[in-house]
Order: C-alpha cells, then sequence, then structure tokens
C-alpha cells in the first residue's frame, strides 16, 4: 500500500495523463470538426453569399424557413429517400445471401471471402467511373449482354431517363457497399450457435422456419448496426452523383448531397448551402436515432 | 444422404459462381478494356479479351507525365501521374500519423481510469455523425482565408480527422483484449506509463495497428468531396479529382478514361488482397468505410 502511494506521487494522476496522451488526436479532431460546425451554424443564421461581398448579416432562422417552404428543398429530399430506400433495401437483402452463402462450409470459401474486397476497395469516384463505362449508351457492357440475350432490341441510354436511372444509380452505389454489409452479417451468422440449428432440426424444422425462427432474430442486432450505417451513407451520398448524373436528367436525381454542392460551391450561396446541410445533418441523425430505438427493439442483450 | 450432400455442393457452387461474376466480373472488364484500341471498345458484340494486348492508353499516361504539353496527349493524362504520388503522399502520411496520434489516445480509453473517459470516446465517435459535406462549406471557406486552399498539407490534416475516430476506436478495443497482467508485470518491474506503452503495449499491438494503418490509407486514398473542394491546381490533385477530370470530360477517349480509373485502383486493391486478414478483423472490429 505504502509503495503504490509512492509510486503515484512520483507519476501523475491519471487524467492527467489521459489529458496528455489523447490530447494531439483531440486537437486535431477539434481543429477541423468541431470548429468547422460552429462556423457552419453561424454561417446558416446569416445571409452569406460570396457573389454579393459586404452584405452578410444575421437574418435568424430565415434560411431555414425559405428552404422548409420552398419546393427546391422538397424534391430533393424526396429524391434523397427514394434513393436511400432503394440502396439500403438491395444492399441489405444482397448481403444477406451472400452472407448466408459464406457462412456455408465448402472448399473456395475464403477466396471468394476475400475477392469481396475488390469492390469494397474501389473508391466511389473510380466506381463512377467504371459504371458509367458499363453503362454507356452506345457501347456499354451491360447495353450489350441484354442485346445479345435478346431482353432489347436496340441499345438504351439508361442514365437518361426516369426511372431507370434512379435503379442504375442505386445498383451501381451498392456494388462497393454490398461486401462490408456481408462481412459485418457474416460475422454475425457465425456468432449464431449451431447446436440451436441442430435441435430444430430434431424438433423438424425446414430450412425456411430456421432462417425465419432462428437466422433472422438471432441476427437482428447485426442486422440493425448495418441498416443503421448504410441508411446514414446513403443519405448523404454525393461522389457517385457527381460522375454518373450530376443531379440529371431534369433533376432526377438531384439528390440533397447535390443540393448543397450546386448551392455552395456554384451559386457560392453560402448561408444557403450551410442551412441546407444542417437540415440533411438533423434529418440523418434523427432517422438514426429512430432507427436505433425501432430495430432495437425487443432485443435481448 | 450422399446425393443430398452433392445437391447441397451443386447449388452452393451455382451460387458461388454467380457471387463471383458480380463482384469481380465489371472490374475485370474495366482491366480487359484498358488493354484494347478505342476502335475495338467500340465493337459489336464486344470483344471480351484484348487481342492484341495494347499498352497504348498506360503509354500516353507516362510519357504525359515526363513530356508534358509536348507529348500531345490529353490533360488529365498528362497530370495523372502526379496525382498518383500525390495520393500516396496524403493517404501514407494521414496512416503514419492517424496511427501515432491514434494509439496514444486509444490507450488511456482503453486502460486509465479518469473521470469523463466514456464523455471523451462518446465525443470521438460522435463528431462522425456530422456529416461531412455541412464541414465542407465552412472548411473551404476558412482554408480560403488563411491560405491553405490548394494546399497538399491541408488535405492530411482534414483526413486525417475523418480517419481518427475510427482508428482510436479500433485501437483503444484491440488494447483491452491484451492481457492486464502483461503490463502489471512490467509495472512491477518499474517501468513509468510511458515506458508500459512503447515497450509491452505498442509491441504486442502490432497486428491491430497493421490493421489500423492499412484502413486509414485505404479510406485516405478514396477521400473525394475534400480533394474536389481544397485543390485548385495539378500541384494538389489527388487521382479521385483526376479521374473525376477524366470521367466527365466527352472529349477525352473511352480507353484513356479507363486506363485512369484501373491505375488509381491498383494500390488500394493490392493493399486490400494483400493485407485482407488485418482489414477484415479491422472492419469487424468496428471500423467502416463512408
Amino acid at each position: 500500500m505504502q509503495i503504490r502511494r509512492e509510486t503515484q506521487q512520483k507519476e501523475m494522476s491519471q487524467g492527467m495523463m489521459a489529458l496528455l496522451f489523447s490530447a494531439p488526436a483531440v486537437l486535431i479532431i477539434a481543429a477541423t470538426i468541431l470548429v468547422p460546425f460552429l462556423i457552419a451554424v453561424f454561417l446558416s443564421l446569416h445571409n452569406w453569399n460570396l457573389k454579393r461581398p459586404g452584405r452578410e448579416r444575421f437574418i435568424g432562422l430565415e434560411n431555414y424557413t425559405d428552404w422548409l417552404t420552398d419546393s427546391d428543398f422538397w424534391e430533393p429530399l424526396q429524391t434523397t429517400f427514394t434513393f436511400a430506400i432503394g440502396a439500403v433495401v438491395l444492399i441489405v437483402v444482397v448481403s444477406l445471401l451472400i452472407s448466408l452463402l459464406l457462412n456455408e462450409k465448402f472448399p473456395g470459401r475464403g477466396v471468394l471471402r476475400a475477392l469481396l474486397l475488390v469492390p469494397w476497395a474501389i473508391p466511389s469516384v473510380v466506381n463512377a467511373l467504371l459504371w458509367k463505362w458499363l453503362l454507356n449508351p452506345q457501347y456499354g457492357l451491360v447495353n450489350a449482354i441484354a442485346f445479345e440475350i435478346g431482353i432489347i432490341t436496340e441499345y438504351q441510354n439508361v442514365l437518361g431517363s426516369m426511372p431507370s436511372v434512379m435503379i442504375w444509380l442505386v445498383i451501381a452505389y451498392s456494388w462497393i457497399h454490398i461486401p462490408l454489409a456481408t462481412l459485418l452479417l457474416l460475422s454475425g451468422l457465425q456468432t449464431i450457435p449451431s447446436d440451436i440449428y441442430e435441435s430444430a432440426i430434431v424438433d423438424g424444422a425446414g430450412v425456411r422456419q430456421r432462417f425465419l425462427f432462428i437466422t433472422l432474430p438471432m441476427l437482428r442486432p447485426m442486422l440493425s448496426i448495418v441498416i443503421i450505417f448504410e441508411m446514414i451513407f446513403a443519405l448523404k451520398v454525393f461522389d457517385i452523383i457527381f460522375v454518373l448524373t450530376a443531379g440529371g436528367p431534369a433533376d432526377a436525381t438531384n439528390v440533397l448531397g447535390w443540393t448543397i454542392y450546386t448551392e455552395t460551391f456554384r451559386k457560392l450561396d453560402f448561408g444557403a448551402g450551410s442551412s441546407i446541410a444542417m437540415l440533411l445533418g438533423g434529418i440523418t441523425l434523427a432517422l438514426a436515432i429512430l432507427f436505433y430505438v425501432f430495430l432495437d427493439k425487443g432485443v435481448e442483450r | 444422404m450422399k446425393q443430398r450432400a452433392r445437391i447441397r455442393l451443386i447449388v452452393i457452387y451455382i451460387s458461388a459462381a454467380i457471387v463471383l461474376l458480380g463482384t469481380v466480373g465489371p472490374f475485370l472488364w474495366l482491366v480487359s478494356s484498358s488493354f484494347q484500341y478505342e476502335r475495338q471498345l467500340l465493337n459489336r458484340p464486344p470483344q471480351w479479351l484484348p487481342n492484341p494486348i495494347v499498352l497504348d492508353s498506360y503509354r500516353e499516361i507516362f510519357e504525359g507525365a515526363v513530356l508534358g504539353e509536348a507529348s500531345g496527349v490529353p490533360y488529365q493524362s498528362r497530370i495523372f501521374l502526379r496525382s498518383f504520388a500525390n495520393s500516396f503522399f496524403v493517404a501514407g502520411s494521414v496512416a503514419a500519423i492517424a496511427v501515432l496520434t491514434g494509439a496514444y489516445a486509444a490507450y488511456p480509453l482503453a486502460r486509465l481510469d479518469f473521470r469523463g473517459r466514456s464523455t471523451l470516446l462518446f465525443g470521438i465517435l460522435a463528431s462522425r455523425l456530422i456529416p461531412a459535406l455541412s464541414l465542407a462549406i465552412p472548411i473551404v471557406l476558412v482554408a480560403k482565408q488563411i491560405g491553405m486552399s490548394d494546399k497538399i498539407i491541408s488535405l492530411v490534416f482534414i483526413n486525417l480527422s475523418f480517419i481518427l475516430p475510427y482508428v482510436i476506436w479500433l485501437l483503444q478495443s484491440y488494447f483491452k483484449s491484451i492481457p492486464m497482467e502483461l503490463e502489471d508485470a512490467g509495472r512491477i518491474d518499474g517501468c513509468s506509463r510511458l515506458q508500459v506503452v512503447h515497450k509491452i503495449i505498442l509491441p504486442l499491438s502490432l497486428p491491430g495497428l497493421t490493421s489500423a494503418g492499412i484502413l486509414a490509407f485505404l479510406l485516405t486514398w478514396g477521400e473525394f468531396l475534400f480533394a474536389l473542394l481544397l485543390s485548385e491546381s495539378p500541384a494538389s490533385y489527388t487521382s479521385t479529382v483526376v479521374v473525376s477530370l477524366f470521367a466527365t470530360d466527352v472529349d477525352v477517349s473511352f480507353v484513356s478514361i479507363i486506363t485512369a480509373g484501373v491505375i488509381s485502383v491498383i494500390p488500394p486493391i493490392a493493399f486490400a488482397l494483400i493485407f485482407q486478414r488485418f482489414i477484415i478483423s479491422g472492419l469487424l472490429s468496428g471500423s467502416l468505410k463512408g
């Protein structure tokens, strides 16, 4: 006891040490996240257009009320949700199927799991370029395959019209997001003890019953995490829009992320851009909390 | 029973083949396209494998980088290799600094007992909930004001703060998995806290540090939004920005665009496949891309 007190006196307190150790990282995070966030709040409460310098002034919540009464907010919001819901559904369904496959034991399973990292590692911008080439209206592979099989009689410009542009946007976006969701769901599947399945088989449960009454309930915590994270990511989609559609055709893929970009960096209206970005952030956060409460309800920990 | 097992295997391999095709097929088509002549790319039906293997578009990018305007290749091709080097610099620096500062920040979170520990951890993680788009506006504004726009060092700094929360989270959970007895033994032998970190925790955490570093590198390599907004010239363009310049330009030949795409994913895909174990374990301990 005596010895311990002496060493403590010689050394600084644990709190002091924690402060010193974490200071560099915390300072970096504060300087580039906390401070900009406060400035963003400040800007969103001001009339602040770089095209009209000298007219910056405090206008309270006017930017927000302007957006909330403007179809330029509600239409992109609807587009954002159409996109996000489509992407989350596609990602969750496909990755659930793949993870069920990878949960089976068969030679070559490890290779397949490793190759999932190929799409995962592709940057979103390169992914957009890849799909732009695959979907090219004159020479794209998707057109060529559909044509050769006989699904279409002439090549289509799928990025040129609704609803095909939204469908392909969702597919292209999901392609690089499915691998991570698959790995997470797979790790969830592997925590389910196999003797539960064995006793269910003894009790005469079929494949479907085992999936519905054992797999899905046991997978629910991990499934919730995947749905929440994919929802958060999909709501702030930007990169792929920038390269693949630029919000078009005729605003069909004008999601909020794209509106924020054009409003701020093309129209140079930093006040309006900041306030709509805050709105998107608020909606995302609210949804994440809502999903967390809703999806986690009834999960025994 | 034996027949059932055979049917099971057939179903599994058919599904696996579909997954395999869907996973690597689109990317392999991009690679195959990059080795063809432009006119071959316009064939109907498409030519699946390059014949002959054409390296012109790759040569263009190297010639463009060396000869500059005299090479006669498109602007994007000339600046591409420089942006590739910039990406290496940014992603490498971010990985190194994030692991270094992240490890020191993660240690007290994993091992020390102090007031505000959970608040600190929560605060660090919650910082990732703020959408990058809303932070981009003030960051660009301030960077221009203080003359930090169009500087590669700004990109290092910005990316660092988005990566650090992941790295800290990953490392603190790794540190927790190291048996406390080892640390206690070091303390009894008279090590200070700092010595414990340097001589026991860090050497034992090498796998965790590696996966954190690789993830930091890969996530930074693919970053686009801030690279786009904070760079104005080839001096600070990263490869994702130049890829977007390629992809949104209608005057550049398909094969040049495609080749740029292929070259810019060689490092991340090579890394991902070589270090797959580290990456999968890193991803599963709570780190996510996006």
